[in-house]
């Protein structure tokens, strides 16, 4: 017999992007106050009518492009997020692989952090004692136990509080990439062990840019498009589907598209994306698109191709400030204006990142403009990848804008024999003697 | 109520955890450690009392428990809800990435605290003994009080708290307030001694009727005035009431003003 786990119904979220506008009250001092009295409201629904009803034993897929509400979704059944509409009714205990090793005290040790992070998640301390010996296996991090976590390397970090998480016998497993987690050799093992969990009847949900890892795994998927259900079902019809959804150049940066015409907006995902986002937005990226030759919007690009990055920018420095592109930094110390992109893989491996300081620009920067990134011949092979985008002053120490990774881009198959995600220039030369 | 209630209840281990993780990491680096939490106040005891009854006199009779007892009650309100109201913006990020009751961060903040505290009062009570103050049944109101000060700060501290999400000013501002009303509290002085044009002053201020209510068993060995322990009442009720309520009304939506 079959048991409902999640069961969202009509769920919808709206989040008030002038909230984001109180906090800098003291920063602005008496103009703030000012905006804050005019205030109009500007509410912004980042997910709306989603109905599911997930069983015992499933593992369920998220995907959708960038601030289609992918994370949010996972965040409102967690519990973190209030639903503005709709209910959300969750059965069971839920470990969410959200954002891991979110629950650490840095200037505790390992060993103090497993009991802390056993208690937020309710896990009688009992348990953990008697898991202890085990969850320290698991991490490979025995020769550190006993030192504050803020000494651990990020990849230590998380390997952790992924091993914490993993003992707990959860009902409901919520994953959002984690498995960019550690080693390859540590992924594998994560992976059975969350697979394990199904066998038990624990349902398991998955969000992930990896279509292939979606299509593998996944009974069921769901399709997110600008926070609405674009598609439910069977793994492979709705890779199909989101497919065809991302190569007509639909489902992405709906906020630049709708307020296209207002000038100033919060660009991709929204407000909630903020641990993606940072910077004192004295520029402010707007929107970041990826379009083909002739300007139209595109999310899949095939080997070789043209490919554009086009991101809309508006600047609020004062006067001189935004100094020509390629020499804006030169002597002037503060001020000036450098924008950077950076492509990563899924896995969060950098693969690029030039910005407008190290190359000659065209152009002149303005109080409101579109920056250019352009690549004439695509050297990726297929594939999903994340695009950066940041703006920088000239010494590259304070961030006005920063999105990191918030952006997502596909490379579809050639049928090339060559392998892995870079082609880099080369030749073969044969001899034999 | 009760669901909220249930749901501290539930969260029990994390609310110790909490708890513990705050008196251990206050001194782990430090020489003294633990020490400190004795030592600090007792100097500014110290300070307060030479200046008070040698440089500046007060014709108070056993001036030292005087001051002793009337600072522990006010140590009590004001660390507490110094300490207390910045306790959702700290931990932001964990409210941010996992689901908690949201009340376990004010509330393991003000038990900490009270923890201090009543290491505070048993340096009191053998001060007392030292300066041959009065012993009498009367200090079996002692620890009533105590959890009347315990309530009335944590409902301050929660209406603090929530205010703090909004404008982080809150802070600063809580602890200049703080700074103003320690001297319009009679802690140093008694309230007898200053004309009775100010009694309106000391009868607006909440915190007189905390002070008097602990200083009343304490240093004279009797029992507070009912009109003045019933105002501490009354607060008590009012400010931990208020906080609850509007704390629980507010919590779910204080994600929304974290970053």
């Amino acid at each position: 017999m079959e048991e409902t786990s999640i069961r969202l119904s009509s769920v919808g979220i709206k989040f008030n992007l002038n909230l984001e506008k109180e906090k800098r009250l003291k920063s602005d001092g008496l103009k703030a106050i000012g905006a804050l009295l005019r205030r109009r409201k500007r509410e912004f629904w980042a997910l709306r009518n989603i109905d599911v009803e997930i069983k015992k034993g499933e593992i369920f897929g998220i995907i959708g492009g960038n601030g289609a509400g992918k994370s949010t979704l996972l965040k409102i059944i967690a519990g973190i997020f209030p639903a503005s509409e709709g209910e959300a009714e969750v059965r069971g205990n839920i470990a969410p692989l959200i954002e891991l090793g979110a629950a650490f005290n840095p200037e505790l040790t390992g060993a103090e952090n497993i009991f802390l992070t056993g208690s937020i998640y309710r896990i009688p301390r009992r348990v953990i004692r008697e898991n202890f010996e085990r969850i320290v296996e698991f991490s490979g991090l025995r020769k550190f136990i006993h030192i504050p976590v803020k000494n651990y390397s990020s990849g230590m970090f998380l390997r952790l509080a992924f091993s914490i998480v993993i003992f707990f016998e959860p009902d409901i497993v919520l994953i959002d990439e984690v498995f960019s987690v550690g080693d390859e050799v540590f992924q594998q093992k994560s992976f059975e062990k969350i697979i394990s969990f199904r066998e038990r009847g624990a349902a398991i949900l998955l969000v992930s840019h990896d279509l292939n890892l979606i299509s593998q795994i996944c009974g069921r998927v769901l399709v997110l498009n600008r926070g609405t259900e674009s598609f439910l079902g069977p793994a492979e019809d709705a890779v199909a589907h989101y497919h065809r959804l991302i190569t007509s150049g639909e489902g992405i940066d709906r906020e630049a598209r709708a307020e296209e015409g207002e000038g100033v907006v919060a660009a991709g995902a929204g407000p909630m994306a903020d641990s993606r986002r940072w910077g004192t937005r004295e520029v402010e990226i707007t929107s970041v698109r990826f379009v083909d030759e002739k300007g139209n919007i595109k999310q899949a690009f095939y080997p070789g191709e043209y490919f554009e990055a086009r991101i809309s920018y508006v600047s609020r420095l004062g006067g001189r400030a935004e100094g020509g592109g390629g020499g804006g930094g030169e002597g002037e110390g503060v001020g000036g204006l450098v924008f950077g992109v950076a492509i990563n893989t899924i896995y969060k491996m950098l693969i690029y990142g030039p910005n407008t300081l190290e190359r000659e620009v065209e152009g002149e920067f303005g109080k409101k403009g579109i920056v250019r990134f352009i690549i004439p011949s695509l050297p990726l092979f297929e594939g999903d990848y994340l695009f950066s985008a940041s703006a920088y002053d000239a010494s590259l120490t304070r961030a006005y804008d920063h999105h990191d990774m918030m952006y997502h881009f596909r490379v579809l198959s050639r049928g090339t024999r060559e392998f892995g995600c870079v082609r880099i220039e080369s030749r073969w030369k044969v001899e034999s003697v | 109520m009760k669901k909220q209630l249930k749901e501290l209840f539930a969260f029990r281990e994390l609310l110790l955890n909490l708890v513990i993780n705050e008196l251990k990491l206050r001194y782990r680096n430090s020489l003294l450690g633990f020490l400190w939490t004795i030592l600090n106040p007792l100097f500014y005891l110290l300070i307060l009392a030479v200046v008070f009854s040698k440089i500046i006199r007060f014709e108070i009779e056993n001036y030292t428990i005087f001051l002793f007892a009337g600072l522990t009650s006010w140590l009590m309100i004001q660390q507490t809800i110094t300490t207390a109201t910045a306790s959702i913006v700290n931990n932001q990020a964990l409210i941010r990435r996992v689901y908690v009751p949201k009340m376990v961060f004010p509330l393991s903040n003000v038990i900490a605290r009270y923890i201090d505290h009543l290491i505070l009062t048993a340096i009191l009570l053998i001060f007392m003994v030292f300066f041959k103050a009065p012993f009498t049944w009367r200090l079996l109101l002692v620890p009533v009080v105590i959890l009347m000060h315990f309530f009335f700060s944590l409902g301050l501290s929660l209406l603090a708290a929530v205010a703090d999400i909004k404008i982080r000013d809150v802070q600063h501002i809580v602890s200049i307030i703080f700074q103003a009303l320690f001297y319009i509290t009679p802690i140093i002085y008694s309230a007898d001694i200053l004309p009775a044009k100010y009694r309106p002053l000391f009868l607006a201020n909440p915190f007189y009727y905390f002070v008097e209510s602990f200083r009343f068993p304490v240093y004279r060995g009797a029992l507070p005035p009912w009109d003045i322990a019933l105002a501490a009442v009354g607060l008590t009720v009012l400010s931990f009431g208020a906080g609850f309520w509007i704390f629980s009304r507010k919590e779910k939506y204080f994600v929304f003003h974290l970053s």
